[in-house]
């Protein structure tokens, strides 16, 4: 049902403060790279699909309306998706699903942040004092997680020496970190116990973009397609009695409807590499548990045993992940993207050899809203 | 947000941040001519635009444009007169929002026009920019006022200052700059002098960087289930609400149970103990930032009050060391004497505020709570 | 050809100056309201998406909180916009054209009354030349009024006449009121307040199983204008009629409108880019000016239009929803009983 979309142009920015442009040129920076990519211009497309993280951060209340010109919007439709961290995922499928309508044959889609105009504490705690940060609210989630899965302390260490590692490899990625090690990690600051200040992602500045097309834009275009095979998203209640904040039903509905959609069976070998979003070391392994790429309790074995290095048998964050470039609105569409360069193999020297279908991933609120799509270098993926 | 006096039931809160804008080139030139008395607009597929694009405005096209002068004068276009000035807008008293088509430009941009009353705006009317004699290279350093006759009039405004929404900045140098807090309120008398516009500032840099001081207001009834919660607490009981339904109990309650879909009103509320078990925790090192008032590390934690299913959230620990802190420690809260409760904290939806309310929480030495039980609770 | 999609089932709160509750209790009620008039469970509802804004109350991730009236347990398929309703509206009719999801709930909500929110939307402006200045979206609607006056389309009469047929008083009346921003009064300008519309779609003949009384929408698109004034045509609103096309009005008469007139003079501008013909009824509502629940207003517009065809006193309608400063952003629904 519907029609096949593919992801036919990408571009970034570097992320980093990005003193040097206006958010104009922060976001055109990466359209303009996604058209070339594509070898399209603004005039090729249909319509945009625009998506960052609260208003509150930049200061500009609806910022389609600012940005349309500079995305080349004027005379089109614009659309503007808000849905927390997930959102650069959220502004992906949103854009696939105009695609998939058959109402367009082209669609752009932008996500961004500009972290450096604001402060992102400030914002997350309503301009109040005292503001605990994203940290504070995942870290006792965290501990019940180790509590629960007997995981040993290193295991978060180890998952941010491997995203800092895989970020040496990624010209666009913020934090790089030669010497990263684990010794590194645990003797960095103790910011949200068991959180190290090495264990949490920083803040960026950036953006990012993909040209959408139907199956015949996609065919005519002068890049190789990733082709969207499956998409899915899911929400629920931040807190209610009853909730397990550490492995929310939310995502495993999610990654259920996503499987079902593309024909998954065995996700962990049917899938070759995932861009997961882990803005904390110790996400990597409750992802892998709460999206059913792992057992309950087994997914920090499978980070300890090496798999999820770049390299390994399910390489996840090849790019460098969150941990190691956060621009909010745009890291959920930086998911996306990188599991498209990946099946594209155009991933530069973070390209998983042979790399066939990836995971982009993107999760927001209070490990509540989840977004997810599944990219492939075939139109019909046949799993066996 | 940080509160301030407000009327009684009401909640007043103000958002304001002082955000640091980044130019990128042509802007940064925009602004950097703004700064030297000059304004500039940007010529692009043989059009010259006001303020000047970063792209070709038509097509979205990359585009260099070139600069040129243009102004002070121009003609309006379009305008309205604003009779009740907001505190954002750059004077305290009635004046214009005008669209202004600077001389030599092709298009009209949007500006301020002094113009003392209506009865001198007419669409066609030639006016001119006055410069604020100190400029910060922003769009509040100068305005606009009739030109009277042809007389070329002398646009350096003496008494017009730099906005106090926005301050000046270059690379690097966004801390420690000072804004002006007062507003053009007065009225500024036309320089009879020839000043022209200002020269550029000696050594300086071009604009990069500016300050946009965003500083809004809120205020709004407290809600009645709010409102009850907090009257409970004033007199030394822990209000919440039970569900019709489920018969779980929230505090505080939000005036519905959002599991069963139902409304709950002032017949489910329900009074529970003021002591439990910490279901979650997390150790603040506070950062600093735009209002924050917190400097030393403590404990924010969620606490399961004896006879709820929700936990109050944001209890702020600053009595017990981390060392002994730990999810399933049993705890009571120590009452502030009634006279000396304050509920400022408390708003219509934050869930700190507990500070003015107990001294402290006090472990109580029972056996810890079954820490598993509490996992649905870490909140 | 599209996929036939209809609206099913409406609801609305009242227009609240100041609703003392939070505004996740707007939405549920509206939420409750339809599961009744439907039959369905919250879990039948297969595809959910809600339109409102932080910033009208100031507070960040507002639609969080919201959830809680939206319904989210067990887990939904669902999705937000930071835009008015009628955008929620366009991504779910889009969504249903896909063909695997059948059900849409649609939600439109906000709570402007905490807030002054001539200073709020002035931040809807271009952040380095306009926003500083407090650029507010009634001066610049005043300047849009005066260019429409200008430019010989329009009179302070038909300003009046649009604010009397919202109910604002009589003719002489208005026109004897003092100006808040010339050539604007008070009555021309819509009053921020709270509340919440909802409604259900359905596609093809699950529609049909939910409602006798299909209202469809045969055509929906919408698009944007400069940021800049300056590089617009004020008197005109190419991008309502640009999205009027692409949502195939001229297909047919238009028995009823409603459009997001916010400020008096818009309508002149969009009756003109709509081409409505004089037997249009245009905002029998009252419109905005007679209720303006921020960020649901352009939905609640679908939802009048929806229950006059319901109730079959139209059989074609077009519902206007519009964002930004001076009419910058125009969404156009045409909406149709069955014939």
């Amino acid at each position: 049902m519907g029609r096949r979309c593919a992801v036919v142009g990408i571009g970034q920015t570097d992320y980093r403060r990005r003193l040097e442009v206006s958010l104009e040129g922060l976001v055109r920076w990466a359209a303009l790279a996604a058209l070339e990519d594509a070898g399209l211009t603004f005039a090729d497309i249909d319509a945009v699909v625009l998506g960052k993280a609260p208003d509150l951060l930049e200061g500009v209340m609806m910022p389609e309306l600012t940005l349309a010109d500079a995305l080349g919007a004027v005379g089109k439709p614009i659309h503007r998706v808000h849905t927390a961290g997930s959102v650069g995922a959220a502004t992906a499928i949103s854009g696939a699903t105009l695609v998939e309508s058959g109402r367009y044959e082209r669609v752009l889609v932008v996500a961004y942040e500009k972290q450096s105009e604001g402060n992102a504490t400030w914002a997350l705690s309503g301009g109040k004092s005292g503001g605990q940060g994203a940290g504070g609210t995942f870290a006792p989630w965290i501990r019940h997680y180790i509590r629960r899965s007997g995981a040993p302390e290193h295991i978060g260490w180890k998952v941010a020496v491997k995203d800092r590692r895989n970020a040496l490899r990624n010209p666009h990625a913020h934090l790089r970190i030669p010497d990263i090690s684990q010794a590194k990690v645990r003797e960095s600051p103790m910011l949200w116990e068991p959180l190290h200040f090495l264990e949490s992602c920083p803040s960026s500045d950036g953006a990012a973009a993909v040209v959408l097309a139907s199956e015949d834009a996609a065919r005519r275009g002068p890049s190789r397609p990733a082709w969207v095979v499956a998409h899915a998203k899911r929400s629920e209640f931040a807190s209610f009695p009853g909730r397990d904040p550490v492995r929310p039903q939310a995502g495993v509905d999610c990654a259920e409807a996503l499987y079902r959609k593309a024909g998954i069976t065995d996700p962990l070998r049917q899938i070759d590499c995932a861009e997961l979003y882990v803005p904390f070391s110790w996400y990597e392994p409750m992802w892998l548990e709460g999206h059913l790429l792992a057992a309950p309790g087994e997914g920090w074995k499978l980070t300890d045993s090496g798999a999820t290095e770049l390299g390994g048998s399910f390489p996840v964050n090849p790019s460098g992940g969150v941990l190691s470039s956060n621009p909010i609105g745009a890291s959920g569409l930086v998911r996306c993207l990188e599991a498209a360069r990946q099946v594209r193999g155009s991933a530069g020297d973070h390209q998983v050899d042979g790399a066939r279908v990836a995971l982009g991933h993107a999760y927001g609120g209070a490990a509540q809203y989840f977004a997810m799509w599944i990219v492939s270098a075939d139109p019909d993926p046949v799993f066996a | 947000m940080t509160s301030s006096p407000a009327p009684p039931g009401a909640v007043r809160t103000v958002l304001e941040y002082p955000y640091t804008r980044t130019t990128g080139g042509v802007l940064g030139a925009f602004l950097t001519g703004i700064r030297d008395g000059r304004l500039l607009a940007g010529r692009v597929g043989g059009k010259t635009y006001v303020p000047p694009p970063e792209y070709d405005p038509v097509t979205g096209a990359a585009a260099n444009p070139e600069f040129v002068e243009v102004g002070p004068g121009g003609t309006v276009t379009a305008w309205t007169w604003v009779r009740h000035p907001t505190a954002a807008h750059p004077f305290a008293r009635p004046f214009a929002f005008a669209l202004i088509l600077l001389d030599g430009a092709d298009t009209p941009f949007v500006h301020a026009i002094d113009a003392e009353t209506p009865d001198r705006m007419t669409t066609g009317m030639r006016v001119t920019a006055r410069f604020a004699r100190e400029r910060a290279g922003t769009i509040t350093d100068f305005h606009f006022v009739p030109e009277p006759g042809t007389a070329r009039e002398a646009h350096t405004d003496p008494s017009a200052r730099p906005h106090p929404g926005t301050a000046p900045t270059t690379f690097g140098d966004a801390a420690g700059q000072s804004h002006s807090s007062s507003r053009t309120t007065g009225s500024p008398e036309p320089s009879t002098a020839a000043a022209g516009p200002g020269k550029p500032g000696e050594g300086e840099g071009p604009v990069t960087l500016t300050t946009h001081v965003i500083s809004l207001e809120y205020e709004e009834a407290l809600y009645p289930h709010r409102e009850r919660f907090l009257a409970g607490l004033r007199r030394g009981e822990v209000v919440g609400q039970r569900s019709p339904v489920s018969g779980k109990v929230y505090v505080p309650g939000r005036g519905y149970d959002q599991l069963e879909r139902v409304v709950m009103g002032e017949g489910d509320d329900v009074v529970v103990a003021a002591a439990g078990a910490v279901s979650s925790f997390t150790e603040i090192t506070p950062v600093a930032y735009h209002g924050q008032k917190e400097t030393e590390p403590y404990i924010r934690a969620s606490i399961l009050l004896d006879g709820s299913d929700s936990p109050v959230t944001g209890v702020d620990i600053r009595t017990i060391p981390l060392a002994e802190f730990r999810v399933g420690l049993r705890l009571r809260a120590v009452w502030r004497p009634e006279d000396e409760r304050d509920l400022s904290g408390f708003d219509n939806r934050s869930t700190g505020g507990w500070e003015g309310v107990f001294a402290s929480w006090e472990p109580t030495g029972e056996p810890d709570a079954d820490v598993r039980a509490l996992e649905e609770h870490a909140f | 050809m599209s996929r036939p999609v209809a609206v099913v089932a409406t609801a609305a709160t009242p227009v609240h100056a100041a609703y003392a509750g939070p505004e996740a209790g707007l939405v549920m009620s509206c939420v409750n309201d339809l599961l009744a008039a439907t039959g369905l469970t919250r879990a039948d509802l297969e595809f959910t998406i809600a339109g409102s804004c932080d910033y009208l109350g100031g507070a960040p991730f507002s639609f969080v909180m919201n959830l809680d009236g939206v319904g989210a347990w067990p887990p939904v398929y669902e999705s937000h916009v930071e835009m008015d309703g009628a955008w929620a509206l366009f991504e779910a009719w889009i969504r249903l054209q896909v063909g695997d999801v059948d059900t849409a709930l649609v939600i439109g909500s906000g709570k402007a009354s905490a807030g002054d929110q001539r200073r709020v939307f002035a931040l809807q402006t271009d952040p380095y030349t306009m926003a500083p200045l407090g650029l507010d979206p009634v001066s610049l609607a005043g300047i849009q009024a005066r260019a429409l006056l200008d430019a010989g389309l329009a009179t302070e009469a038909d300003f009046a006449a649009t604010a009397a047929r919202s109910g604002a008083g009589t003719l002489a009346e208005l026109l004897a009121a003092p100006y808040v921003s010339d050539p604007l009064r008070a009555h021309d300008v819509a009053t921020p307040a709270d509340g919440a519309v909802a409604l259900v779609l359905a596609a093809g003949d699950r529609a049909r199983e939910l409602t006798d009384r299909p209202v469809w929408i045969t055509g929906i698109d919408h698009r944007i204008e400069s940021r800049l004034p300056g590089l617009r045509d004020l008197t005109d609103s190419p991008s309502t009629r640009t999205a009027a096309a692409g949502a195939g009005v001229d297909a047919g008469p238009i028995d009823v409108a409603e459009l997001m007139v916010v400020h008096s003079p818009e309508e002149t501008i969009l009756r003109n880019a709509l081409g409505l013909a004089p037997g249009t009824v245009v905002n029998p509502s009252g419109g905005p000016l007679a209720g303006h629940p921020v960020m649901a207003t352009g939905l609640a517009r679908v939802v009048e239009v929806a229950r006059r065809i319901a109730a079959r006193e139209a059989g074609r309608g077009l519902a206007h929803a519009s964002s930004g400063p001076c009419l910058q952003q125009n969404l156009v629904a045409v909406l149709e009983g069955d014939s």
